[in-house]
């Protein structure tokens, strides 16, 4: 592959980027001539999207041959330190080169066995994607806002977080809340996380905070899995008026479902949240109908890709609806529910492949104007978030695709289902989020309402979303 | 509860006892007067204390209930079981602990310095004399002038456009604000927003920040150096700034940030300072290079919206067709020699601007020639790379018919492949 091309004499490779140890990986077909570079681009770009839909489609369809073929032919064009459609092919063709690997269960396996996925790694990349984006910010300034407001005169607050991650959000929240007229509540944060040590430090932080600004705080960690997440240990009290901040978090609920559709039968759902149930079956019987008839045993083969049995309605989601049941059953004053806002839960390959090819674009051009190519940090949030992003939602089925992002719509509907009623977004909470993007000195990023939720874009592109919710009577 | 009948006029306090209200106006310096008890009744005093060595033990110095001897004998002679739970008083007689249970720490005049007071006359009297006091109204001072000199500054750099006293006026409406100057409201805002606020880059904020040793209280995420000015620097707020400056691009800062926080994050200290390493080596030969691709490159999300219109995001069988077909008709058209070699459908080509098409037709030299032939080479080579077979195509192959041709068997049906 690299001699072939060096052999044209193109000696395109040291000249187009300095990281000589990167560009060995993946020879550019560019030449010193800048403008054949940049005709090279664009063309080198259409034909990536060209070459990932061909190769898509040979998954999808089980043609593994044509299917490998299609990924050399990508290999030889992409590359994670080119220019964005490059980058987005390399992460898009690993997604799809793994998708192909679990043809062999075994292979797969055994190549999986020695990674080792580094717990401050993942803090490290949470952190950088905080930081190098405004976007988790706006979501805690609206956020923040809204519970200020829900919790006016309210003297004991309890917030539950169902990803207690960055203390940043709630050392603001302990600020704004010192500034009350009233005074400040008392405050009792519980933040659910899998790790201990995020939980720790975070405990460690806001304890300080509060103790500075003389806040009577307690916090209560809780390191578990948000799908096997016991309401009991949450200790709600009665007299304490409870708000629930979710981000990111409620998308992986719906992966449980396709282990239990496959496990159980239809029927056996109505023991579990009787009424509630119900209303569901009655509200999808075509639905439902849809998925007894179709082959529940099938599990996952490569070669009926297409056939994946993932539910096709959103609103047959039995563990995310039971979740949310039991949020209710909290009596919360306040829940608010940030989201990816990308279809990226759709039942066939092909469907996510496109929309996230969409979505993804935007989040790298995203990186692509505001930080530089040669930035490190760049590569690790491409690589170590997104890409692991784009690799669950290509190369996962069944309770291992966790990364079930759906549209704002979805979730509106299937929180009012769940008898929750919207909150509008305050305009004090817009403004300040406004204020924060517009620091931010980029036209790209954009913010928008739509059904009294928001919605954070990148130019045209709605990204993520942030609604809040009270319990409806 | 009894009632007050007998009010103070200066301030309003109510008493249940005549007496006792006169004793509180000697508080205010007004004029007051005891009543004595008239001597006509007189009262048989028949309880004296049991304790030889006590004064009422006497029968001329007899009291005149049971319920006083009693507690008398407690408060002298008796041990004080009863504790006060804020302070450290004992009490023999529970209605004593109590009744000062009730007022325990609810009214404390604190002066500056620290010292607590229960009497407003002992307060007064040592404040006129506390040193603190002489060096609060300094600070005091100090930082209003700075108020006052950075305020209009403060609310231009924040908002990013000049702001008048309106716009501050706005925001205190928004924002509950402390008080009502318009100097604390921004304070305030400034409070709020700069929590959120931090462009990246801002390398050259960071570095003022540390010279100027202390960071404002609101700069959580803010990197803006004005801010830092605005409020008050208070030693124990800096310190705890500095973590917050974490995540930052400038390596001091995350090192800073990172070794002030004891927790486990020493990996990411490594990490993170071998993130920084890199792109100082690098930015600088980067700009360059990185400004030409930036101005002629296209956005991933504009190239799939091109895709999309030619047809090759459809999941239509024929969109393949159409992106690799179409190009044949038009190739010999172009006449543009690049084009047709090298690049598939018209619409690419045209689309690409005209502008490439004229350095070409101005520069053709026989360097270009050898890189088209180079460029013609590549779809041969892949050819053979496959090796497929292959319809002996002339250089008017499109590059993309080259992958159609080779991943599909049977080149006249295109619709079976997908």
């Amino acid at each position: 592959m690299v001699p072939m091309f060096q052999e044209d004499g193109s000696s395109s490779v040291t000249s187009s980027s300095p990281l000589q140890f990167f560009s060995m990986m993946s020879p550019s077909l560019g030449s010193p001539y800048p403008w054949l570079r940049e005709l090279k681009s664009e063309e080198r770009g259409l034909y990536l999207i060209h070459l990932l839909l061909t190769c898509g489609n040979h998954v999808a369809a089980g043609s593994l041959e044509h299917a490998n073929i299609a990924l050399e032919q990508i290999s030889q064009l992409a590359s994670p330190d080119g220019d964005t459609m490059q980058r987005i092919a390399a992460y898009f063709t690993e997604a799809l080169a793994h998708r192909i690997l679990k043809a062999w269960p075994g292979l797969h396996k055994a190549l999986n066995n020695t990674r080792i996925g580094l717990v401050s790694d993942e803090i490290l990349v949470q952190k950088l994607f905080f930081d190098m984006f405004p976007f988790l910010k706006v979501a805690f300034v609206l956020t923040n806002q809204a519970i200020i407001e829900a919790m006016e005169g309210e003297k004991m607050v309890h917030i539950i977080d169902l990803n207690a991650a960055e203390p940043a959000q709630w050392i603001a929240l302990l600020q704004d809340l010192s500034a009350r007229p009233e005074g400040p509540p008392h405050l009792r944060i519980t933040g659910i996380h899998q790790q201990k040590e995020v939980l720790d430090q975070m405990a460690h932080r806001l304890t300080e905070e509060a103790e500075k600004l003389d806040i009577p705080f307690q916090f209560n960690s809780i390191v578990s899995k948000l799908d096997h997440l016991d309401i009991e240990k949450l200790r709600v009290k009665t007299g304490e008026a409870l708000a629930i901040c979710s981000t990111f978090q409620l998308h992986t609920l719906l992966a449980s479902d396709d282990e239990l559709l496959r496990k159980r039968s239809p029927l056996a759902l109505k023991n579990s949240n009787g009424m509630y149930l119900q209303r569901v079956l009655q509200m999808n019987q075509s639905t439902l109908g849809e998925l007894i008839e179709k082959d529940l045993g099938n599990g996952y083969s490569p070669s009926t890709d297409s056939a994946s049995s993932s539910p096709v309605s959103a609103n047959a989601s039995i563990k995310m609806d039971s979740f949310l049941n039991s949020l209710w059953g909290l009596s919360p004053k306040l829940m608010v529910v940030t989201e990816q806002d990308s279809n990226h839960n759709g039942s066939t390959l092909m469907e996510r492949l496109l929309e996230a090819l969409y979505s993804y674009a935007a989040l790298f051009d995203c990186l692509e104007s505001t930080v530089p190519r040669t930035s490190l940090e760049r590569f690790k949030v491409e690589k170590m978030l997104f890409g692991e992003e784009i690799k669950n939602i290509i190369s996962c089925e069944g309770g291992e695709r966790k990364e079930r992002h759906e549209k704002l719509e979805k979730w509106i509907q299937r929180l009012d289902l769940a008898c929750f009623e919207n909150v509008p977004l305050s305009y004090a909470g817009m403004l300040q989020a406004r204020r924060l993007l517009q620091s931010y000195k980029c036209d790209g990023y954009k913010m928008k309402e739509e059904n009294r939720c928001v919605l954070i874009c990148w130019q045209d592109r709605p990204l993520f979303s942030v609604s809040a919710w009270r319990c409806r009577k | 509860m009894a009632t007050n009948r007998f009010l103070c006029e200066i301030c309003g306090k109510g008493f249940q006892r005549d007496q006792n209200l006169q004793l509180h106006r000697r508080g205010h310096n007004l004029p007051w007067k005891l009543k004595q008890r008239t001597s006509k009744e007189v009262r048989k005093r028949v309880y004296v204390c049991p304790e030889k060595t006590c004064v009422h033990h006497h029968p001329s110095r007899a009291l005149g209930d049971l319920t006083g001897i009693k507690k008398h004998f407690c408060r002298k002679h008796g041990e004080k079981k009863w504790k006060c739970e804020k302070c450290s008083k004992r009490y023999a007689v529970q209605s004593d602990w109590k009744a000062h249970s009730k007022t325990c720490g609810t009214r404390e005049y604190k002066c500056d310095c620290g010292t607590i007071f229960s009497r407003r006359d002992s307060f007064i009297t040592h404040r006129a004399f506390c040193d603190a006091l002489a060096e609060e109204t300094a600070r005091v001072n100090a930082a209003s002038t700075m108020n006052l000199a950075v305020g209009n500054n403060i609310s231009y750099h924040l908002m990013g456009t000049p702001l008048g006293p309106s716009m501050a006026q706005h925001f205190s409406s928004i924002f509950k604000p402390i008080s009502g100057t318009t100097d604390e409201t921004i304070d305030q805002t400034s409070r709020g927003l700069s929590l959120w606020m931090g462009s990246q880059g801002n390398n050259n904020n960071l570095q003022e920040i540390h010279q100027l040793g202390s960071v404002s209280s609101g700069a959580i995420f803010g990197t803006d150096p004005i801010v830092s000015i605005t409020n008050n620097p208070s030693p124990p707020q800096a310190d705890y700034q500095l973590n917050w400056v974490f995540g930052s691009k400038l390596p001091t800062s995350n090192a800073e940030a990172l070794a002030s926080t004891s927790l486990p994050l020493s990996d990411v200290k490594e990490s993170v300072t071998q993130l920084v390493s890199v792109p100082s080596l690098y930015s600088s030969q980067q700009q360059s290079s990185h400004q030409a691709h930036s101005s002629a490159n296209m956005s991933a999300t504009a190239l799939l919206q091109k895709a999309a219109q030619i047809g090759a995001t459809s999941t239509d069988p024929s969109f393949l067709g159409s992106f690799g077909f179409k190009s044949n008709s038009n190739q010999v058209q172009e006449g543009n020699k690049y084009c047709g070699l090298v690049y598939g459908s018209n619409t690419i080509a045209s689309g690409l601007g005209s502008d490439h098409h004229v350095v070409l037709e101005n520069s053709v030299s026989s360097d270009h020639i050898s890189t088209l032939n180079q460029l013609q080479m590549y779809p041969a080579k892949r050819r053979h790379l496959q090796s497929e077979d292959s319809n002996g195509g002339g250089q008017t192959r499109d590059f993309l018919g080259v992958g159609v041709q080779a991943i599909s068997c049977h080149p006249s049906s295109i619709n079976g492949w997908i």
